[in-house]
C-alpha cells in the first residue's frame, strides 16, 4: 500500500521548529556583538565574563548541592510507593495511592509553589535553601515513582518465580534479581528527578528565600534585567552539560541490556 | 486470615513514606490555600486574623475575566494546535523501523534537555521586533511594518505549543505504538479511503493517547506563569501572572490564594470529567 | 470455465528475499481455492497482491477480466478476512459489519436490512451490540465474515483464519466454512498451511514452496499424484525410492530395481525406458505389513523386513522397517480388536507389500524435501539418521 508523505513531512518541519532557537542561541554566544544587531565576529569573551560572575557560581552551587539531596530523597520514597503500587495494585488504598501520587505531574506549577508558600508561611519556616529542597523532593517523587513503576509493569514475573524455584528467599531474590533490573529504571528516575530540579524555576521561585538563588533563578533575573549574551553563553553552556549527562544515563542503561 | 492481614501491614508500611510526604506537602497545602483565601490580608503583607469573602468578592472584577477568559482561550488554543501537529509525528514513529524510531525520538527529546527558560528567552530573541523573522515576515509581506510578534496572546501560543509540543507527542507516540496498523488494512479493505480510514478507525483507536496529550499541554497552560511573564505582555497576561502579581507585588497573599482557588477548580474539572468517562467506558453496563 | 481470477507472471521482492518468483495462476468462478505451503512460501503475498496491499514488481493480476494490478485496496471488490481478524475494537460487532456499507454511503434502511441479514447469516442477532473484546475466537471469526461478504465482494481472500483456534472450534469451524462457501456461492481464495484443512476444504489446491507454485489439482490428485517430492512429503506422509527401470511389462509397466531389490513392478505413467533414473513415492498407508508371507500375484511387490520402530496410535500404527538397507515407513490399520490381531514387534522379522500401481513416479526429486517426512522416535544417544553418511 502506497504510504502518504505528509506525517513524515510533518515531522521534519517540527523538528526545524524545535531546534531553530537552540541553534540561533548558541550562533549567537559566540556572537562578539552586543547588541543582537547581526553578526561581529567570533568570540569567546561573554564565556570568560560568565566565569568572572561570582553570583553564578553561587546559585550554581545551590542548584547542584539541592539537586543532589532532592534526588536521593526522592529515588527511595519514589521507588517504594513504585513498589507499593506495583506489588498491591488492586487495593481501595492504592487506588487512592495512585491518584496522589499521579495528580503532581498534571498539577500546573504556580499551583504547587503557591500552596508550599502558603504551608510555609502559615507554619512560619523561614524560606531557604531547606524549602526549595522539600518542594523539589515533593514533585520529583511522582516523577520517580511513575519512572520505576512503568520498570516493574515490564518487569517478567516468572522470572520472581524461577529463582524461588531454585531456592532464593525474599531477600536473595530482592538483592539478586529485583534490584539489579530494576536498576536501570532506578537510574532513569534519578536522572530525571535531578534535571527536574536543576532546572525548576516556578515552584523554586515561589518557595525560595531571599538569599537563596538557584541557577535558573539566577537566569531569570538576567533574562529580565540582565545582559543577553551572558546568558546564551550560560544557556550553551548548561545545554553541552545536560546533553552530556542524558546521554551517558541512556548509554549506561542500554549498556545493561 | 493471618496472611491477609500481614500483606495489609505490608502494604501500608511500603506506601507510609509517601503518602505522608504527599499528604504533608501536597494535599495539606492546597487545604491551606483553601483556607487563606477566606482570609483577610493584613496590610504589611502578611495574613489577618478572622474570615471574610471579600477576596472571593473580588474575583467578579471585570479584569479578572477578561484575564480569565484569555487564559481559557490561549490554552485550549495550544492544546489544539499541539495535537494538530503531534498526530501525524506519532502517526509517523509508530510505523517506521526501530532504528528510526529512537533517532527521532532522541531527536524530539534532546531540544527539552535545555533549561526551560532558556528557550522561552530564545522565543524572546527571535521574535524581537529587531529580529530576522520579523524583518522576514515584513520583507514578504505577510505583516506590516507596525505588527509586533512580541509582547501578546500570539507569542504566548506559539511559546506554548514550542514548549508542550513533545509532552503531547510522546503520548499520542505511545497510543499509536499500540495500535494495530491492520485495522487501517482493513478498512481500506472494506472500501475506506485513507483519510476516512485515518478518522474512524486510527484516531478513535488512539483516544486514550490523544486525551492524555490533550491534558498534558491544556492543564499546565492554563497555569502557565513564566511564559506570559516573558513573551506575553500586558495583553498576554494569563492567571499565572496575576498570582505571582498578587504575591510578589502586591505582597496580597489570601487574593493571591483566592486566584488559586480558581485555577484549581478550572485545572480539576477536565481531570474528573476524564475520570468519569474513562470509568464509563470500563464499565458500560453501570451506566444502564 | 474462464478463470475468474487471475495472476499472470506476478513477482514480488521485499528486500533481498523473493517472495513470489514468475508466478501464473487462475482461479474459476465460485471455487473454493487454497494455497497451502510452509511459512515463508509466499501464499501471503499472493493473498496480499490479490487484495491490493502489495503491488507486484512484474506481471499483472485480473479481476473477471478487469486489471486491478493498479487499483488500491478500496477500489477492488474483494475483502478479506485477517488472521487476526482486524475487528475494529471501539465498534459493536453490528458496526463492525456495517462498516463498508456506512463508508460507501449507502442508505439507512439499507444498512438495516443487510446487517440484519448477515447477522442472521452467522446466528449472531442477539451478540450485536458486544464489542470484539467480548467475543470469543469463534465468534470474531464469524463477525469477520459477515464483515466481508457484506459488501458482495467478487472473491472472497482469507488469510489463515482458523490459525489462532483451538482443535476442537478449528473442527466446526471448517465445517461452518464449508457451508457458507456453499450457501453464499462466491469464490474463496483461502490460504493455509494446515494440509488438513486445504484437503477437506477446498475444489483445488495450488501447493507453494519458496515463492513458486510445485503443482496445482484438486486435493485426490495432489495426494495421489504428487509432481515433486515436496508436495509428496508436505501432504501427509511418503516414502522415497530410488532406483532405475530395467525393464518394461506389458504395456503399461515397468520393472525396476531399488537398492538391490529387483523386479519391482511400476506403473509406468511417465514413459520411462529401460536405463532412466526414476523416484517413486509411495504412500504409507498403501503398503501391507503381516508376519505370515503374502500370497504372489502378478502386480504385487513383496519384500521382507525387520521391524525398527514402531508408534501405536490407536486406529492405526505406524511402522518403520529396514529392508536393504531402506527404511520403509508403513501404516496399517487395525480392522480388528487390537489384541485378536497377531502382534507385530520390535525387530520381528515381516513381509511388506505394495501393489505396482499405488507407487507413483516423481517429476522431480530433491533430498532436501527429505526432512518434511516424519522420522521415526529415536531412542536417547543413537544419532539422526541424517547424520550418518550414506
Amino acid at each position: 500500500m502506497k504510504r502518504s508523505r505528509f506525517p513524515f513531512i510533518v515531522t521534519l518541519a517540527v523538528l526545524f521548529f524545535f531546534y531553530l532557537p537552540i541553534i540561533i542561541l548558541i550562533v549567537n554566544s559566540f556572537n562578539a556583538s552586543r547588541f543582537e544587531s547581526g553578526w561581529q565576529g567570533f568570540s569567546l569573551m561573554w564565556y570568560k565574563r560568565l566565569f568572572h560572575e561570582p553570583e553564578i557560581w553561587r546559585a550554581a552551587k545551590n542548584s547542584l548541592l539541592i539537586a543532589a539531596s532532592a534526588t536521593v530523597m526522592s529515588l527511595v520514597i519514589g521507588t517504594t510507593a513504585a513498589i507499593a503500587l506495583h506489588r498491591f495494585a488492586r487495593s481501595r488504598l492504592q487506588r487512592f495511592h495512585f491518584g496522589l501520587v499521579y495528580t503532581p505531574l498534571v498539577v500546573p506549577e504556580i499551583l504547587m509553589g503557591i500552596s508550599l508558600l502558603m504551608l510555609f508561611v502559615a507554619a512560619g519556616v523561614e524560606l531557604g535553601l531547606f524549602t526549595i529542597f522539600l518542594a523539589h523532593v515533593t514533585f520529583c517523587i511522582s516523577f520517580v515513582a511513575m519512572t520505576v513503576l512503568a520498570r516493574l509493569q515490564d518487569f517478567d514475573e516468572s522470572i520472581v518465580e524461577a529463582a524461588q524455584d531454585l531456592g532464593a528467599g525474599w531477600w536473595a531474590t530482592t538483592r539478586r534479581v529485583l534490584l539489579p533490573m530494576l536498576l536501570p529504571g532506578l537510574i532513569a528516575g534519578g536522572l530525571l528527578a535531578f534535571t527536574l530540579s536543576i532546572d525548576d524555576f516556578v515552584i523554586t521561585f515561589f518557595v525560595a528565600g531571599p538569599g537563596s538563588t538557584t541557577l535558573p533563578i539566577r537566569v531569570y533575573s538576567m533574562i529580565k534585567y540582565g545582559s543577553p549574551p551572558l546568558i546564551n553563553a550560560l544557556s550553551t553552556i548548561l545545554l553541552v552539560f545536560t546533553f552530556t549527562a542524558v546521554a551517558a544515563s541512556q548509554r549506561l542503561s542500554r549498556s545493561r541490556h | 486470615m493471618r496472611r491477609e492481614s500481614r500483606r495489609r501491614i505490608r502494604e501500608v508500611l511500603v506506601s507510609s513514606p509517601s503518602l505522608f510526604w504527599l499528604s504533608l506537602f501536597f494535599i495539606v497545602p492546597t487545604l491551606f490555600v483553601f483556607a487563606i483565601a477566606l482570609k483577610p490580608a493584613n496590610p504589611y503583607g502578611g495574613i489577618a486574623s478572622g474570615w471574610t469573602w471579600d477576596n472571593l468578592r473580588s474575583l467578579a472584577n471585570p479584569n479578572y475575566l477578561v484575564v480569565a477568559w484569555r487564559t481559557l482561550w490561549i490554552s485550549l488554543l495550544s492544546a489544539a494546535v499541539c495535537i494538530v501537529l503531534a498526530t501525524p509525528i506519532g502517526y509517523y514513529l509508530a510505523r517506521v523501523t526501530a532504528r528510526w524510531k529512537s533517532f527521532f525520538l532522541m531527536l524530539i527529546i534532546v531540544p527539552f534537555w535545555t533549561n526551560f527558560l532558556i528557550r522561552i528567552f530564545a522565543w524572546k530573541i527571535l521574535l524581537h521586533p529587531e529580529g530576522a523573522i520579523k524583518k522576514a515576515l515584513a520583507f514578504s509581506g505577510l505583516i506590516g511594518p507596525q505588527t509586533s510578534l512580541l509582547y501578546n496572546a500570539g507569542a504566548v501560543v506559539l511559546v506554548t505549543v514550542y514548549t508542550f509540543l513533545p509532552f503531547t507527542i510522546l503520548p499520542i507516540y505511545a497510543a499509536a505504538e499500540k495500535f494495530d496498523f491492520q485495522l487501517l488494512e482493513a478498512a481500506r479493505d472494506l472500501g475506506a479511503r485513507r483519510l476516512q480510514a485515518f478518522a474512524r478507525i486510527f484516531l478513535p483507536g488512539i483516544s486514550r493517547g490523544l486525551i492524555t496529550a490533550v491534558l498534558f499541554v491544556f492543564i499546565p497552560a492554563l497555569g502557565s506563569y513564566v511564559i506570559p511573564d516573558i513573551v506575553g505582555g500586558p495583553s498576554g497576561e494569563m492567571i499565572g501572572n496575576k498570582i505571582a502579581q498578587r504575591v510578589f507585588v502586591d505582597r496580597n497573599l489570601p487574593q493571591a490564594s483566592a486566584l488559586s482557588v480558581v485555577l484549581i477548580l478550572s485545572v480539576l474539572a477536565p481531570l474528573v470529567t476524564v475520570l468519569v468517562l474513562q470509568r464509563k467506558r470500563e464499565k458500560p453496563e453501570s451506566l444502564l | 470455465m474462464s478463470e475468474f481470477l487471475e495472476f499472470r507472471n506476478v513477482s514480488k521482492r521485499f528486500g533481498t528475499i523473493q517472495a513470489v518468483e514468475s508466478v501464473s495462476l487462475g482461479i474459476k468462478k465460485g471455487e473454493f481455492f487454497s494455497l497451502l505451503g510452509p511459512s515463508g512460501c509466499g501464499k501471503t503475498t499472493m493473498l496480499r497482491l490479490a487484495a491490493g496491499f502489495e503491488h507486484p514488481d512484474a506481471g499483472r493480476v485480473i479481476l473477471d477480466g478487469e486489471d486491478i494490478t493498479d487499483l488500491p485496496p478500496n477500489k477492488r471488490k474483494v475483502n478479506t478476512i485477517f488472521q487476526s481478524y482486524a475487528l475494529f475494537p471501539h465498534l459493536t460487532v453490528w458496526e463492525n459489519i456495517a462498516f463498508g456499507l456506512r463508508v460507501a454511503k449507502r442508505s439507512k434502511r439499507d444498512i438495516e436490512t443487510e446487517v440484519e441479514a448477515m447477522l442472521r447469516l452467522i446466528r449472531m442477532g442477539d451478540q450485536a451490540h458486544k464489542k470484539p473484546d467480548q467475543l470469543s475466537g469463534g465468534q470474531k471469526q464469524r463477525v469477520a465474515i459477515a464483515r466481508a461478504l457484506i459488501n458482495r465482494p467478487r472473491v472472497l481472500l482469507l488469510d489463515e483464519p482458523l490459525a489462532a483456534l483451538d482443535l476442537k472450534l478449528r473442527q466446526r469451524m471448517l465445517i461452518e466454512l464449508d457451508m457458507i462457501h456453499d450457501q453464499v456461492g462466491i469464490t474463496f481464495l483461502y490460504v493455509t498451511h494446515d494440509q488438513g484443512e486445504a484437503m477437506s476444504l477446498s475444489d483445488r489446491i495450488a501447493v507453494m514452496d519458496s515463492g513458486r507454485i510445485e503443482q496445482v489439482g484438486s486435493p485426490a490428485e495432489i495426494y495421489e499424484t504428487p509432481r515433486t517430492s515436496f508436495v509428496a512429503a508436505f501432504i501427509g506422509d511418503t516414502n522415497f525410492l530410488e532406483g532405475e527401470v530395467t525393464g518394461l511389462v506389458e504395456s503399461e509397466y515397468c520393472q525396476v530395481k531399488i537398492a538391490d531389490i529387483p523386479g519391482l513392478i511400476c506403473f509406468n505413467d511417465k514413459s520411462m525406458k529401460p536405463g532412466n533414473p526414476v523416484y517413486l513415492s509411495i504412500r504409507p498407508e498403501k503398503i501391507h505389513i503381516s508376519r505370515d508371507s503374502p500370497e504372489e500375484s502378478r502386480l504385487r511387490n513383496i519384500v521382507p523386513a525387520v521391524v525398527e520402530d514402531m508408534i501405536y496410535l490407536g486406529s492405526t500404527t505406524k511402522y518403520w522397517v529396514r529392508t536393504h538397507g531402506l527404511r520403509v515407513q508403513v501404516l496399517r490399520q487395525h480392522f480388528r480388536f487390537f489384541l485378536d490381531e497377531k502382534p507385530i514387534r520390535w525387530n520381528d522379522d515381516v513381509w511388506i507389500w505394495w501393489h505396482g500401481d499405488d507407487g507413483f513416479m516423481l517429476d522431480r526429486y530433491r533430498a532436501m524435501d527429505e526432512h518434511l517426512v516424519t522420522l521415526p522416535p529415536r531412542k536417547v544417544g543413537e544419532p539422526e539418521d541424517n547424520d550418518e553418511k550414506p
